[in-house]
């Protein structure tokens, strides 16, 4: 049954993923051992000392533990309830567009912030929420004092969430569009002639059309519900933000690799990725439960 | 066999990574190469090579085409006269990004040869047994003038390297006056408005009053800055760790009050305290605090990616700074958008109008070698270089292209310079006069101050200079004539009891650091009441603060 000549093709595509995924997430795994030791870089991982839990005891001791794992929960799950729901609402929106070029222009347009890096983008936000930026000069008309947004905790989880939103529902936008066109035309003119208005074929017709997309893209990124983006919050946050904007992965940066605390880093690292996985397992068979849905 | 061909791809996969493995953390054989005489400044027979990281300006331009980090006019001179070669396995962006590379570098054992670390990196990297013992080297390869200048600070930068009797790094020597912070205000923005040099902080506040109100600018719009502060990633002041070169802080400010957060105290029952909890600094943020409600320090500070950008761009009218933060700092910038950006340097006083400045420590970087490599020496020996023919060099190409380059400057080298350029100004004495051993630059800053400096000669206002005729002089002679005058009346010196980290410190200060900068910023910039610094007080105590208090008390004993 099997031809065995096409199949090597597939293993060969397969082979650069497995290489990467050997070389950066298989192999580096290893490196939990140091979150149990004092680790000594000129021992290495094999010959530092043990120390049992003593880096866990001593993370638990701190007030930051709390504060920074809360952090990350809370921004973390608003920005996947929103670049789920956003998108969502957005592809139906843009399906119901009778225009096809404006549909392509408006799809093409809102994915482009994906392709931006926060390097590149956090200077612009900083610019546009600044001072005397624009957000604050329309306030002004308004009579209302200019607000230091990027120095206000109270604000911060918001900016986080919202920037990253806006930067994401693009691409997220694309992959239900995509689903969207998976649905079979005939099913809408039977609505239609049985009398369905707009709302009734988008409620009956489109949604369960793309069940399985909202629950395929739901259970992945449950995956990242303790991944608040490194990258967004490092080049954006400031010790003024501290309190609700300090995340499980800056903190372990600022530990690890500018205060070369090793194991304690690798301690929070390994926590997180504890919780990743119980997270992971949990929607997945939530998902296998409630949707039917197996992803493997 | 799908299988197989599975199992034999995961091998191949962690074979390769494997032999990568490997490849790290060798030991190198201990061959005999070197048959040469112990020469400071000898010359290799056979080439020398001597991987390094480098830690690399992108703002500097300087590199004529062709040229590069790893290929300039200095590795092309020390590979002629020491047969050196350089080659640089990684580069990294000046600050940061070095720090975080040689980090790296670090935590995997993966060193290159050399390396220019701080005290943090250094005490790690000893921790970690990563390094070689330079005690031998040292005494045989350094050149006398080095050794001057290292003992000149009377041991301290020796007692930095040494550990358990052997010293594992270079250590650097900077001139005393990189540790006083102090005021560069615009002298013409004053003299518009009528208005005189602020020498304490109720004055500097009716300026910055004044700068803010008063459009000092001119160009009608209520846009100007009075007080700069603090870029993002900024330090508010200076630390025992980090004491020497905080531009753009609020060092003079704190200073004035005789506070001294982030320095290890004597207190006033004898017993070592900490600066950040004392009721000075409290009095120091409740005044910041105030001055920032009052819009007088800029609104963005801590925010701000960049904080020069204000003084370019002639927008801030006082900044905080050392000496070089004039000319080598963001002024060649400031004068290119307006000429007439007058800014001068002054100390900020006490209530007694005395300069009651922090001091620092002379050693803030330091060259280390990695253990097991074959010629220790070869690093010490490009110093010896550098810093006997620094003067000769072309310094249109940038000295940071020199690998490995730390700076070796007699303590006093800044207020010899200042003394030696009024006398050649005053005609009394001659460049000719002026090659003095160690004090490098001299000779040239005698040839070249005429150049940039015009009459009349005793004062120093912008438009006495001409700036054009040669930028490189013109930014260090500024910074020199202008940003050391300040440091040449007598003040009350503070020193901290101890410029590095105790064991304690190693596991806990990151959190109490984090908690003190966390707490000071949210003070002054009114995220939080001014009493939390009590309470800040109470934790910083619990929370390890106690404990390392003990330590520094045992350090101050010896």
């Amino acid at each position: 049954m099997i031809n065995k000549g096409f199949a090597k093709h597939y293993y060969l595509m397969l082979l650069p993923g497995m290489i990467w995924l050997t070389l950066f997430s298989i192999v580096p795994m290893f490196g939990i051992v140091m979150a149990f030791q004092d680790y000594n870089p000129g021992l290495g991982i094999l010959h530092s000392e043990w120390v049992g839990l003593e880096n866990f005891k001593y993370m638990f001791s701190l007030n930051d533990s709390v504060t920074i794992l809360v952090n990350t929960l809370v921004i973390a799950v608003f920005k996947i309830v929103g670049n789920l729901v956003i998108p969502l609402v957005f592809a139906l929106l843009l399906n119901e567009l009778r225009l096809r070029y404006l549909k392509r222009w408006i799809q093409t347009i809102v994915y482009l912030p994906h392709f931006l890096s926060w390097v590149i983008l956090s200077g612009i936000l900083l610019d546009i929420f600044g001072y005397t930026g624009p957000v604050n000069q329309i306030l002004s008309v308004f009579h209302i004092k200019p607000i230091l947004f990027f120095g206000r905790a109270d604000l911060f989880p918001a900016l986080i969430v919202g920037s990253d939103v806006w930067k994401e529902f693009g691409f997220n936008t694309i992959i239900y569009l995509a689903a969207l066109t998976g649905i079979n035309p005939a099913l809408y003119e039977a609505a239609a002639i049985d009398g369905a208005t707009r709302f009734k074929r988008m409620l009956h017709v489109t949604l369960p059309g793309i069940v399985s997309a909202i629950v395929l893209l739901s259970v992945l990124s449950l995956g990242n519900v303790l991944n608040a983006g490194f990258e967004q919050i490092f080049n954006l946050y400031n010790p003024l933000v501290y309190s609700s904007g300090d995340i499980i992965d800056t903190w372990v940066y600022r530990t690890g690799l500018v205060n070369l605390q090793f194991s304690l880093a690798t301690a929070m690292g390994l926590l997180k990725s504890v919780v990743s996985f119980l997270m992971i397992t949990i929607s997945y068979y939530l998902a296998y439960r409630f949707a039917n849905y197996r992803i493997f | 066999m799908r299988a197989k061909s599975m199992m034999s791809l995961a091998i191949a996969g962690l074979m390769l990574v494997l032999s990568a493995c490997g490849s790290g953390g060798a030991s190198e054989k201990e061959a005999d190469v070197s048959k040469d005489p112990a020469d400071p400044f000898g010359k290799y027979s056979e080439t020398v090579t001597i991987n390094i990281g480098k830690e690399v300006d992108s703002a500097d331009k300087s590199l004529p085409p062709g040229d590069s980090p790893e290929n300039n006019v200095y590795t092309r001179y020390f590979k002629d006269n020491l047969n050196i070669d350089t080659k640089i396995i990684w580069q990294a962006g000046v600050g940061k990004d070095y720090q975080q590379k040689v980090n790296l570098a670090i935590a995997s054992n993966d060193l290159p040869d050399a390396l220019v670390v701080t005290d943090t990196q250094l005490r790690q990297m000893v921790k970690s047994n990563q390094l070689a013992d330079l005690s031998e080297v040292y005494e045989q390869y350094a050149s006398p003038v080095l050794k001057k200048i290292i003992d000149s600070t009377d041991g301290l930068a020796m007692k930095s390297v040494t550990f358990d009797g052997k010293m594992y790094a270079l250590p650097n020597v900077t001139a005393e006056s990189d540790m006083q912070h102090i005021m560069w205000i615009r002298k013409d923005w004053l003299d518009k408005l009528g208005l005189e040099v602020p020498r304490n902080v109720d004055e500097l506040e009716k300026v910055a009053k004044a700068f803010v109100e008063q459009d000092p600018d001119g160009n009608g719009k209520n846009d100007t800055i009075g007080i700069s502060g603090p870029q993002s990633g900024g330090l508010l002041n200076a630390d025992f760790i980090n004491p020497n070169n905080n531009n753009y802080g609020f060092d003079p400010i704190f200073g004035a009050y005789h506070a001294y957060p982030g320095f290890w105290l004597k207190g006033t029952d004898g017993k070592p305290t900490y600066g950040s909890i004392e009721p000075e600094t409290k009095e120091a943020l409740a005044k910041l605090r105030d001055l920032y409600a009052k819009g007088l320090i800029d609104p963005e500070m801590s925010i701000r990616k960049d904080a020069q950008e204000l003084i370019k761009n002639g927008t801030s009218g006082i900044y905080f700074g050392l000496w070089w933060a004039g000319g080598y700092g963001p002024l060649a910038d400031a004068i290119k958008n307006n000429p007439k950006a007058n800014w001068q340097a002054y100390t900020l006083l006490d209530k007694n109008g005395e300069f009651t400045p922090h001091m620092g420590t002379p050693s803030n970087q330091y060259l280390v070698v990695r253990k097991g490599y074959k010629h220790p020496e070869a690093a010490i020996k490009m110093e010896n270089l550098l810093l006997r023919d620094e003067s000769k060099f072309d310094v249109s190409v940038g000295i940071g292209n020199y690998p490995l380059r730390i700076v070796f400057a007699p303590m006093d080298e800044m207020y010899v310079t200042y003394n030696a350029m009024k006398e050649v100004l005053a005609g009394t004495k001659k460049p000719e006069e002026l090659d003095l051993p160690g004090y490098k630059l001299l000779k040239a800053d005698a040839e070249n101050i005429k150049k940039v400096k015009l009459e009349p000669y005793d004062k120093m206002d912008i438009q006495y200079w001409d700036p054009n005729a040669d930028l490189g002089a013109w930014k260090r002679l500024y910074s020199t004539l202008v940003g050391i005058a300040p440091l040449m009346e007598p003040y009350k010196k503070t020193y901290s009891l101890t410029y590095s980290q105790t064991k304690t410190m190693e596991s806990k200060w990151a959190t109490l650091d984090k908690m003190e900068k966390e707490t000071f910023l949210k003070i002054i910039m009114g995220a939080a009441p001014l009493d939390t610094f009590d309470q800040f007080v109470k934790d910083w105590r619990k929370q390890g603060g106690d404990d390392i208090l003990k330590e520094v008390a045992e350090i101050a004993q010896q």
